[in-house]
C-alpha cells in the first residue's frame, strides 16, 4: 500500500478536500486519500465519494439528541419556528465540523478587531445616512459617546479573549503520553465526580432561575425550559463502565467528554438567553413598531456583541475538550511490571 | 451493549476485514479487504468509514491514532481493532451464516465448497 504513494496531490486540491472533511476525520481520511493517490482526477473523485459518507457519520456520531432538542427549543423560544426549522440540520453540522482544538490565539483576536470594525462601519454609516433627529433620540454629544464606546470595544473583546486564552493555558491538559490502566481509570473516576458535582450545581442554579423567574411573572416559556434543563442535568450521568481494558475505557471516557461538551456549550447559550430575549423584546422589536430603525440596528449589535462573547467561551472550552479527546486517541497503555 | 444477532451484512464483512488483518487493520488496507471479502459488489471507502464508525460507537470494535508517517504526507493512520464483543458477534453471525448454508445446500444441493467447522 505504501509503495502507491510516490507523490501527493497537488496543494490546492489538497486543501479543498482537507476543508470538506470534517475535523475529527481529517488525519485518518486525508492520510488514507493520500495514500492511494494516483492522479488529480482519481484523488478528487474519490474525496467526492467519500467525505459525503464521513459528513454524515460525523453527524450521526455527534448527535446528542436530549442536548439538540433542548437546544432546539431554546431557538424556538428566542426566534421562532422558522429560525428553530433551519437552525437544527445547522447545529448538526456544525457538531460534525466543530474544531479539533482551541482557536489560535491570533485568530481570535482578528475576530474581535472584526466586530469591533463591522460595528465600528455600521455606526458611521448611521452616523452619515440617518440625520441627527431620527437616531433614536439621541442628540449628538450622546451620538459621540456611544460612538467612542464602540472605539474601546475592539481593545475590550481583544482582552476578554486573551483572558479565555490564558485560563485556558492554565488547565492541565491530559498529557498524550503513555499511562497504566489504574491511572486512566483514576482520571476517568475523577470526571465523573467532576460532571456531577457540575451538573447539581447547575440544576440547583437553574431551578433557582426559574423560581425567581416565575415569581417576578417573567417569560414562562423560558423558567420552563430552565425546569426541564435543571431535571434533565439531574439525570445525566457519566456513567462508570463495568470492568473493561484500556482501550475500550479510553473510548468510553472520549464519548463521555464529547457528550458533556455539547451539553455545556447548550447551557452557555441558556445562561445568555434571558438577555438575549430581553434585547429582541425591548431594543429591536419595540424600536421597528415605533418607527425607530437606528435603535433597533444599535439593539441588533448589542445582541452580536453578546453572541459573540458566548461563541468566544464554547470555542475555547470545546477546543480544549477536542484537544483532550485527541490526546486521548494518541495514549497507549504503559504496562506496569505486575501486570506486564 | 446491542443485541448479538444485530450485524448487518456489511458490518459483519467489515468485521472479518479487521479480524483478517490483525495489526494492519486501518481504512485503506480494510477498504481493500472489504472489496475482496464482497466479490463482485463494490464497497465505497466512505461506507466503509461510517460502518467504522458505527461499530466502534456500539463498542465492537476500537480504534487509536498512529505516528505520523511521510507515505501519508505526514498524517497517522487510524488502526482499527475488535473487542469481545464484536468477536462473539461475528462468530454468532457466521453460525447463522453455517445454518443458512446447510439448509440451501440440503434443498437446493450442488453448493461446490463446504464451510470450515
Amino acid at each position: 500500500m505504501e509503495a502507491a504513494a510516490l507523490t501527493g496531490p497537488p496543494a490546492w486540491l489538497e486543501r479543498i478536500v482537507l476543508l470538506a472533511i470534517p475535523p475529527a476525520a481529517r488525519e485518518a481520511v486525508a492520510g488514507d486519500l493520500w495514500e492511494t493517490y494516483r492522479s488529480p482526477r482519481q484523488y478528487a473523485g474519490e474525496a467526492l465519494r467519500t467525505v459525503p459518507f464521513v459528513i454524515a457519520s460525523q453527524m450521526r456520531r455527534n448527535l446528542n439528541l436530549p442536548a439538540l432538542m433542548l437546544h432546539g427549543a431554546l431557538v424556538f423560544l428566542c426566534l421562532g419556528g422558522p429560525a428553530a426549522t433551519l437552525l437544527l440540520p445547522a447545529l448538526m453540522l456544525r457538531d460534525a465540523y466543530q474544531a479539533t482544538a482551541r482557536p489560535c490565539p491570533q485568530h481570535a483576536f482578528r475576530d474581535s478587531v472584526l466586530l469591533a470594525s463591522g460595528v465600528m462601519i455600521l455606526l458611521l454609516q448611521i452616523s452619515v445616512r440617518f440625520p441627527p433627529g431620527v437616531r433614536s433620540g439621541l442628540d449628538a454629544f450622546a451620538w459621540l459617546s456611544l460612538f467612542l464606546q464602540a472605539l474601546f470595544l475592539s481593545p475590550f473583546l481583544c482582552l476578554f479573549r486573551a483572558g479565555l486564552i490564558m485560563l485556558g493555558d492554565r488547565k492541565v491538559p491530559i498529557a498524550a503520553s503513555d499511562l497504566p490502566l489504574e491511572e486512566l481509570v483514576r482520571n476517568y473516576r475523577d470526571f465523573t465526580h467532576d460532571v456531577r458535582r457540575r451538573n447539581l450545581l447547575q440544576a440547583a442554579m437553574l431551578a433557582l432561575a426559574a423560581v425567581c423567574a416565575f415569581f417576578f411573572a417573567w417569560n414562562v416559556m423560558l423558567a420552563g425550559l430552565f425546569l426541564l434543563v435543571a431535571f434533565f442535568l439531574l439525570l445525566d450521568t457519566a456513567p462508570f463502565p463495568p470492568a473493561c481494558d484500556f482501550v475500550s475505557l479510553r473510548a468510553r471516557y472520549q464519548q463521555a467528554l464529547a457528550r458533556q461538551q455539547q451539553l455545556r456549550r447548550f447551557l452557555r447559550w441558556l445562561w445568555f438567553a434571558p438577555a438575549l430575549m430581553f434585547l429582541q423584546a425591548r431594543l429591536i422589536e419595540s424600536s421597528l413598531t415605533a418607527g425607530r430603525p437606528v435603535a433597533a440596528m444599535l439593539g441588533s449589535i448589542a445582541a452580536v456583541i453578546l453572541c459573540f462573547l458566548v461563541m468566544a467561551l464554547n470555542r475555547e472550552h470545546g477546543g480544549r475538550v477536542q484537544e483532550e479527546i485527541g490526546a486521548l486517541d494518541r495514549m497507549r497503555e504503559r504496562l506496569t511490571p505486575a501486570a506486564g | 451493549m446491542p443485541p448479538l444477532d444485530s450485524l448487518g451484512q456489511f458490518e459483519q464483512i467489515v468485521l472479518t476485514a479487521i479480524l483478517a488483518l490483525d495489526d494492519n487493520a486501518y481504512g485503506v488496507t480494510i477498504h481493500a479487504k472489504v472489496e475482496e471479502l464482497s466479490r463482485p459488489k463494490k464497497a465505497s471507502r466512505g461506507a466503509v468509514y461510517a460502518t467504522l464508525d458505527r461499530m466502534e460507537d456500539k463498542g465492537l470494535i476500537t480504534s487509536w491514532l498512529s505516528e505520523p508517517t511521510k507515505e501519508r504526507g505526514g498524517r497517522s493512520r487510524r488502526h482499527y481493532r475488535i473487542e469481545k464483543s464484536g468477536e462473539k458477534a461475528l462468530r454468532e453471525s457466521a453460525r447463522t451464516a453455517q445454518r443458512l448454508f446447510e439448509t440451501i445446500a440440503q434443498n437446493l444441493g450442488g453448493l461446490a465448497w463446504k464451510p470450515p467447522r
